[in-house]
């Protein structure tokens, strides 16, 4: 590159500067921008992170509602978070107790003649046809009953 | 210079960085005494050239472009070291700032520390200018001034290292050194 302009320090000012900064001997260290390039990715560590976690939450809310819908997820935490009772007094217990009772009571008001019975009448819905077959057979043995007696 | 590079490219910039590391470290050692603050100084301009590279236009010389963060990140590194030396913490304190010991100088005659005794940007323009033989326009474009601001620092840096030199060693006579020559460095 030419010099155009006039040097009022004069050609040796050049001379015995050049003289001087040649014996600065820089040292070759290995280039910091390589070393920052490869160490880099750790920016991204947040963000693997987070996502990582998100992950992990997701799959844990997978197995635990059975659904990959986030919001069946959170119906179902709302849910558990509605059914804790939100004071541990005992007024509030009975009352959420007497409707949850209650489905298991419809069956017995079929009449069943043996009240120890409980399971047994939800699994057999149609009560009906076996009072009339046990009634049949009731009624039959007492008709016949008085005939030999007759 | 800088012929030939791509921005963006690694392969030219690792060629930029093998050719114009020692220049741009030997710049720095001007403006920074420690060696180890010149070395740092310049792998941080480095690393800040190589964040911008893919910025980089071609119209301007990449090596000059190097400069000038290496002599800006200089600038600002020596401004922050002197702040944290008890000279300056004194003399913000309102006493009188330590006058250089004239035996010091004395004994001192090396034109590098001559350089370090002006202000880092006359200092950049003086080595740009002697050393890399850099015209105004050049220095202009790597530091981001105008050239005529180029030209006063060159008279500025000049001067004083005259006044400097003249004591310990004679650079050149001193008819060389005629006062209507002084403007010469404008005359780009």
């Amino acid at each position: 590159m030419p010099k155009t302009e006039n040097d009022p320090l004069g050609p040796r000012f050049a001379w015995r500067l050049r003289f001087e900064l040649d014996r600065v001997q820089p040292r070759f260290s290995p280039p910091r921008y390589a070393t920052r390039a490869r160490v880099s990715p750790w920016r991204f560590a947040p963000v693997a992170l987070a996502i990582g976690i998100t992950g992990i939450l997701g799959l844990t809310a997978y197995a635990a509602t059975g659904s990959a819908n986030p919001v069946v997820w959170t119906e179902r935490a709302r849910s558990v978070i509605e059914a804790v009772p939100p004071s541990p007094t005992p007024e509030s217990t009975p009352t959420p107790n007497a409707p949850k009772a209650a489905p298991p009571a419809a069956p017995t008001r079929g009449t069943s003649p043996e009240p120890s019975g409980s399971p047994e009448p939800r699994e057999s819905p149609e009560p009906s046809d076996d009072h009339s077959g046990t009634s049949g057979s009731a009624s039959s043995t007492r008709l016949s009953t008085p005939t030999p007696d007759r | 210079m800088g012929e030939g590079y791509r921005p963006g490219n690694r392969d030219d910039f690792d060629r930029l960085y093998r050719s114009a590391y020692p220049r741009v470290f030997r710049t720095l050692s001007v403006i920074l005494s420690d060696p180890d603050d010149a070395e740092d100084c310049t792998q941080d301009a480095f690393v800040q050239a190589y964040a911008a590279w893919r910025r980089w236009r071609p119209d301007a010389p990449a090596e000059a472009w190097v400069h000038r963060i290496a002599v800006n990140r200089a600038i600002s590194y020596r401004r922050r070291a002197r702040l944290r030396t008890v000279a300056e913490i004194v003399r913000r304190l309102g006493r009188p700032a330590p006058v250089a010991d004239p035996a010091d100088a004395a004994a001192q005659p090396d034109l590098l520390g001559a350089l370090r005794t002006l202000p880092p940007r006359l200092a950049a323009a003086i080595v740009l200018r002697h050393y890399h033989g850099y015209n105004n326009r050049e220095i202009a474009a790597a530091i981001g001034v105008s050239e005529r601001t180029i030209g006063t620092r060159l008279q500025q840096a000049g001067a004083r290292l005259r006044a400097e030199l003249d004591v310990n060693f004679s650079l050149t006579p001193r008819s060389a050194f005629p006062s209507d020559k002084h403007e010469s460095y404008a005359e780009d």
